[in-house]
């Protein structure tokens, strides 16, 4: 890989980060309106510009397809936002929110919850959603629990052996709830578990836009201070950098973001770690621009993933969950491989 | 401008009450056994770790008292190395944090002897060129943040800057700090594990022995052979003493 032309790349070149940025969104602009525009029922794009579709071609983009839009957009972006943000914790490129146990616990909650406590209608949803929820901040603050006992550079290490410990746990407690689970509710916890978006309504839509962009906007925020911890946190710290305040920060994002994802959604495994990687690769390490590429690349992936999800086999459609760590996994492999002596 | 008032740690690991001031224009060698407490009385210096006794102050404020981001202005740290996880170029990573302008950069790149890696990713350098590229960026800290009117060219803690280097490296690094101490008139505190280093460039020693600072002052009074043999259990010959200086030590076969 050249290095030549990444330089200055902190803070002098900002009309190298409008370009990138700006390219990055209209290509989610042009993904979005394929989307929307692709299905079983077809709609041309331009018909959906200029407003010209009949009641059922509306309904089905205003009921179905806008929410479903929106939700990919936004789930995309978290768990993309989210793996960029605790790479850079982490100091490690393979460093993601499923690793500190934040996706698992919020899964194992939801888990519970469709098992002990299902309910219909809005109740299920929202219990759906909270439970989430209350998994990863539960989990957050656990490991943080854990790692305020320790402080300085024993902290990255305890927070890694947490989230390893969380990941078990939740293992094993979503193996004795499938264990006591009727064949409905198992049905259920299985299609929910592969991760889709097939479940996209405007409640849930309007969740999302609701919580996740005040996460994005935290973690945006925390660029610089992710910058300045790749000194090593006792430089960071003569740096000028708040580390506890920005690792707060961070957790607190990535737990609230991605806990509502899950519940929504379901684990879709790879985006955290793919897309940061991908972007890594091509614009360096700085995450002033690495974390907002990140959230419009993790959104243009999602969209994408999921329009080809429910049309590869129409009408049918595939967990897009089970799309992207089909696509992602053996590229991922293939990334490690060509680059291992280095990271 | 550091002042430390009986200031150490009680919990492990440990650092007896220490008593002192560091002055700009002054380059102060930290000297010691491994696990004497040099890079824990560095991480009180800098405040990344709060006096448990005492009191650590800057220009009469205590260390706590100062918001992260202006005492980064005030002081910097060049600490040991530790890995980078992601591959910086070396322009990048000299001006990590601060903001400088390209041709503060160009010229600590200059200075530092970077000038055909400025575009290499620190993940290839070599150990003596990171080191090189730590102290560029330390550096870059002092100088980009300085206000206009600052009374001294700020703190500058380095652990062991010249582990990795040559020895003409290590000679052009130390003078350089030294001339940094005069005409910049910086604080430079600098933990060495080489004598003869602390013995000609510094202008004070204080030498540390299992948390404690056992002797402190001009290198010729604490560099004395019988005391570091003693404190390093190492066989030492003196092999000469320039005018005023510290003696020139070697090991004994």
């Amino acid at each position: 890989m050249t290095l030549s032309g990444r330089n200055g790349l902190t803070s002098r070149q900002p009309w190298r980060h409008a370009r990138v940025l700006v390219g990055l969104a209209g290509a989610l602009l042009l993904a979005l309106l394929w989307s929307a525009a692709s299905g079983v029922l077809g709609l041309s794009p331009l018909a959906l510009l200029s407003g010209q579709v009949d009641e059922l071609g509306f309904q089905v983009w205003w009921q179905l397809r806008l929410p479903r839009l929106i939700l990919g957009v936004l789930v995309g972006a978290m768990l993309a936002g989210s793996g960029a943000a605790m790479q850079g914790l982490f100091r490690n490129p393979l460093a993601d929110p499923t690793l500190l146990g934040l996706a698992s616990g919020a899964g194992l909650a939801v888990a519970i919850w469709i098992v002990l406590f299902q309910g219909s209608g809005p109740a299920a949803l929202y219990g759906q959603f909270l439970a989430g929820f209350l998994g990863a901040l539960g989990v957050c603050v656990v490991v943080f629990g854990l790692a305020g006992r320790h402080g300085g550079s024993a902290a990255v290490f305890t927070l890694l052996l947490a989230g390893l410990a969380i990941n078990t746990l939740a293992g094993a407690g979503g193996g004795l709830l499938a264990f006591i689970a009727s064949d409905e509710q198992l049905r259920q916890l299985s299609l929910w578990g592969m991760g889709s978006l097939s479940h996209a309504l405007w409640s849930a839509a309007l969740a999302a836009c609701l919580l996740v962009p005040p996460a994005l906007f935290l973690l945006l925020r925390s660029a610089r201070g992710l910058d300045l911890l790749q000194l090593g946190e006792a430089t960071a710290h003569a740096a000028g950098l708040d580390a506890p305040r920005l690792k707060r920060h961070v957790v607190v994002a990535t737990s609230l973001g991605v806990g509502l994802c899950v519940a929504l959604t379901g684990i879709i495994g790879f985006l955290g770690l793919l897309v940061p990687h991908c972007l890594r690769l091509w614009l360096g390490p700085g995450h002033c621009l690495l974390l907002p590429a990140s959230m419009l690349g993790g959104a243009l992936l999602l969209v994408v993933a999921d329009t080809l999800a429910r049309t590869l086999a129409m009408p049918a459609e595939i967990p897009v969950g089970l799309l992207t760590s089909l696509l992602g996994g053996p590229y991922f492999l293939y990334l490690l491989l060509r680059r291992s002596p280095r990271c | 401008m550091l002042t430390l008032e009986q200031a150490g740690f009680i919990d492990p690991p440990h650092l007896s009450p220490i008593h002192g001031d560091i002055l700009p224009g002054e380059l102060l060698a930290i000297v010691g056994p491994n696990g004497a407490g040099k890079s824990t009385l560095l991480s009180l210096l800098s405040g990344f770790r709060a006096p448990q006794l005492g009191a650590v102050t800057l220009d009469g404020r205590p260390l706590d008292a100062w918001t992260p981001a202006t005492l980064a202005c005030r002081r910097a740290l060049v600490a040991q190395q530790e890995p980078p996880g992601f591959d910086w170029t070396v322009r990048d990573m000299v001006a990590l944090g601060s903001d400088p302008e390209s041709a503060l950069v160009a010229r600590l790149i200059e200075e530092m002897e970077l000038v055909d890696l400025a575009d290499r990713s620190v993940l290839r350098l070599s150990g003596g060129e990171r080191q090189r590229v730590m102290v560029a960026r330390g550096l870059c800290q002092l100088m980009a943040r300085r206000h206009v009117g600052a009374p001294d060219g700020g703190l500058l803690l380095l652990d062991e800057p010249t582990s990795a280097l040559d020895i003409g490296q290590q000679q052009r690094l130390m003078r350089r700090l030294r001339w940094l101490a005069r005409q910049h008139h910086m604080a430079i505190v600098c933990v060495l594990h080489d004598l003869n280093l602390a013995g000609t460039y510094a202008d004070k020693v204080w030498l540390m022995e299992a948390g404690q600072r056992i002797a402190a002052g001009q290198p010729r009074v604490v560099l004395q052979p019988e005391c570091l043999a003693r404190t390093y259990r190492a066989e030492l010959q003196a092999l000469g003493r320039p005018e005023g200086g510290a003696s020139w030590l070697a090991l004994r076969p």
